[in-house]
């Protein structure tokens, strides 16, 4: 063990916290200003640490009374104050879950064929997959917007989960690929003398050994359709919206509802906070350990 | 049990040619062992056999039928790779299993089965565990049980002990060539290392460069090597050669080296004035004070049952081994004789065997 100097590890706590320090620090603001009223949101100094919380934020952003009541007064909001968000959370949800299912499921699929299978052209194959990723998303909005119209895919679960699903799904498949890569062929091939099919092999075989590669890829791939913003505002117009769409309509010509901003970013957090707590735990190295001998 | 050949096979990976034109045949409840340095071709032949490798030129025959274009599932082969390739999220009882249970046995005859496995390679504690709960030496043999439940036609090992510490090698040497023994399956073996070529095999294909040198029991390889590379190959203290010519004294050939004279048996005489190159295995010569070679003592390694000693003979080195109980100060000179059916004689510019 390596031994350290007082004073270096005083510095090191210190560089860390730090750091934490400057992450977290916006985001613990975020959520006080969810909980504050309108005025003690702009108070200079600003409250950080004492303030009266109260939960009316929230209560207007999702339409719902909570029960509790800090003894505030009613306020006239920015727009005229009907939100009811929590429509737009669900639709958050629905296409972020639906999305990275889809983008996941074919990935693992693609990265399999991709790294274990010999075709014509293959790596020309994983060079156009890559490349689609360096196409800006704007560049597409607009020819999706008019494809979209035309086959009644506009303003539908369907037509945000697909496009979505194909954002991610150029990462997803390398993601995927390398994953399988780093498990040695000769499990395979062993697999392929003992009489199993290709399809036995992937399910029974690879497939549980890539289950961490697949939570790592699934929670990129969530967290994207979770925070897209461009496609969302083109190809969805009353139907659905999901979050960061949404929260734009907190800007109105008679002011920013600050507040219920806040509320709503913090309320957005926890669905993404909870898929990941779900899918972390497969996050584990070491599943190929004891396989073959390094 | 099955017999396998190989008729003028060859395999290149693009421009690169591996294989060349190689034959041969390997008989019902043979152990065949594959020996060359890495590089010659030997694993790719085994991949070749397994089907993990597609075959350029020839053909393979399994039983008598040609197996080129039969996929690896339905050639009926077990197969222990180098690196064991366990299935990690497997238990040991159900890694052991697979082919029986991809074959759909019912789950009895699994069992049993698994289980008489198990208890040959001594895993019976260890069948509910995970692959990365167990040693180097118990995954070996779990990739051993994996093959040997199987009824298969051939059995092919890829240097399958190379990972083991030197103890455990020897032990599951042993381990192998008993398990031969008792199930009396075609095997098909592949090593770099010639110890346990020697001690394995009933028929040892040497192999170079995609060719193979020599093929022959392991007394017909260590007594009788057809050149110098199998004879350098072969033996361990590894073989010494001395280089010099044939003469005839009298109708008595000898071999002549920097003023020394070693008898030869009859026949070479017929070769005399022929460039040459002579090997003598450390382990064929004698101290013997009226002995022909002498060389000076550089350094004297004891190896318990016996001392080697390295010596330096007008500048070439020598190594002979004797008694423990031989002494010798160094730099002393010291003698060594050999008889004369011990010395193989090789040409010196092409290395093949002189046979007379």
């Amino acid at each position: 063990m390596i031994v350290q100097s007082r004073s270096s590890r005083i510095i090191r706590t210190v560089v860390g916290w730090t750091v934490v320090a400057i992450f977290a620090f916006p985001l613990y603001y975020w959520l006080t200003v969810a909980f504050k009223e309108g005025n003690e949101i702009f108070n200079w100094p600003p409250k950080v640490w004492s303030f009266s919380p109260t939960v009316k934020n929230f209560e207007e952003v999702f339409g719902i009374s909570l029960g509790f009541d800090f003894g505030t007064k009613q306020e006239v909001l920015p727009g005229g104050g009907d939100f009811r968000m929590g429509p737009r959370l669900w639709d958050s949800i629905v296409i972020a879950v639906f999305s990275t299912a889809l983008a996941v499921s074919i990935a693992t699929l693609a990265g399999y064929a991709l790294s274990r299978m010999n075709f014509r052209g293959r790596h020309h194959f994983v060079a156009w997959v890559l490349s689609t990723r360096m196409m800006p998303p704007v560049a597409v909005a607009i020819p999706v917007f008019f494809i979209y119209k035309d086959i009644a895919l506009l303003d539908t679960y369907t037509g945000v989960i697909l496009i979505h699903a194909l954002m991610n799904l150029p990462l997803a498949v390398l993601l995927m690929k390398s994953f399988f890569d780093d498990i040695p062929k000769e499990i395979d091939e062993s697999a392929l003398v003992d009489g199993a099919s290709r399809w036995l092999i992937f399910r029974r075989i690879v497939l549980p050994m890539v289950k961490g590669g697949m939570s790592a890829t699934a929670v990129l791939c969530f967290i994207f359709s979770w925070t897209e913003f461009l496609f969302v505002l083109t190809l969805t117009q009353t139907g659905l919206k999901t979050v960061p769409v949404v929260s734009s309509t907190f800007v109105t010509s008679t002011g920013t509802a600050w507040g219920n901003m806040a509320a709503l970013g913090a309320a957005a957090m926890i669905p993404a906070f909870i898929f990941i707590m779900l899918v972390q735990k497969h996050l584990v190295r070491g599943l190929t350990l004891g396989s073959v001998k390094q | 049990m099955a017999t396998v050949e190989y008729h003028k096979v060859g395999k290149s990976f693009g421009p690169v040619e591996v294989l060349h034109n190689l034959s041969l045949d390997i008989e019902r409840g043979s152990f065949v062992v594959l020996l060359g340095a890495s590089g010659c071709g030997k694993t790719t032949l085994l991949r070749m056999t397994a089907g993990l490798e597609t075959i350029s030129a020839g053909e393979i025959k399994i039983d008598g039928k040609v197996v080129n274009n039969v996929h690896p599932r339905d050639r009926d082969i077990a197969m222990v790779f180098q690196n064991y390739a366990l299935y990690p999220t497997m238990k040991v009882r159900d890694n052991i299993g697979f082919s029986l249970e991809v074959a759909k046995k019912s789950k009895a005859e699994i069992n049993q089965r698994v289980e008489e496995a198990a208890k040959v390679l001594n895993l019976s504690e260890l069948l509910d565990r995970k692959p990365s709960e167990l040693s180097g030496g118990q995954r070996q043999r779990v990739a051993m049980g994996r093959a040997m439940v199987r009824d298969a036609k051939v059995f092919l090992f890829d240097e399958p002990l190379s990972n083991l510490d030197a103890k455990l090698r020897a032990h599951m040497r042993v381990e192998i060539r008993q398990l031969h023994d008792r199930l009396k399956a075609t095997t098909v073996y592949v090593t770099h290392d010639q110890i346990e070529a020697m001690t394995m095999a009933d028929k040892i294909v040497l192999m170079k460069d995609g060719n193979i040198v020599q093929e022959g029991s392991p007394d017909d390889l260590y007594d009788r090597p057809n050149c110098r590379y199998v004879a350098e190959f072969i033996g361990t203290p590894q073989i010494n050669f001395l280089s010099g010519e044939i003469i005839s004294d009298g109708g008595q050939a000898q071999f002549r080296a920097d003023g020394t004279d070693l008898p030869l048996v009859e026949g070479y005489a017929a070769h005399a004035g022929r460039k040459v190159t002579c090997g003598v295995r450390p382990n064929d010569v004698r101290v013997d004070p009226d002995g022909h070679i002498k060389g000076r003592l550089q350094i004297a390694e004891k190896t318990g049952a016996d001392i080697q000693f390295h010596l330096d003979i007008d500048g070439s080195e020598f190594v002979a081994v004797a008694p423990r109980a031989t002494f010798a100060p160094v730099g002393e000179e010291i003698a060594f004789s050999m008889s004369a059916e011990k010395m193989h004689i090789f040409d010196e510019a092409s290395g093949e065997r002189i046979e007379v």
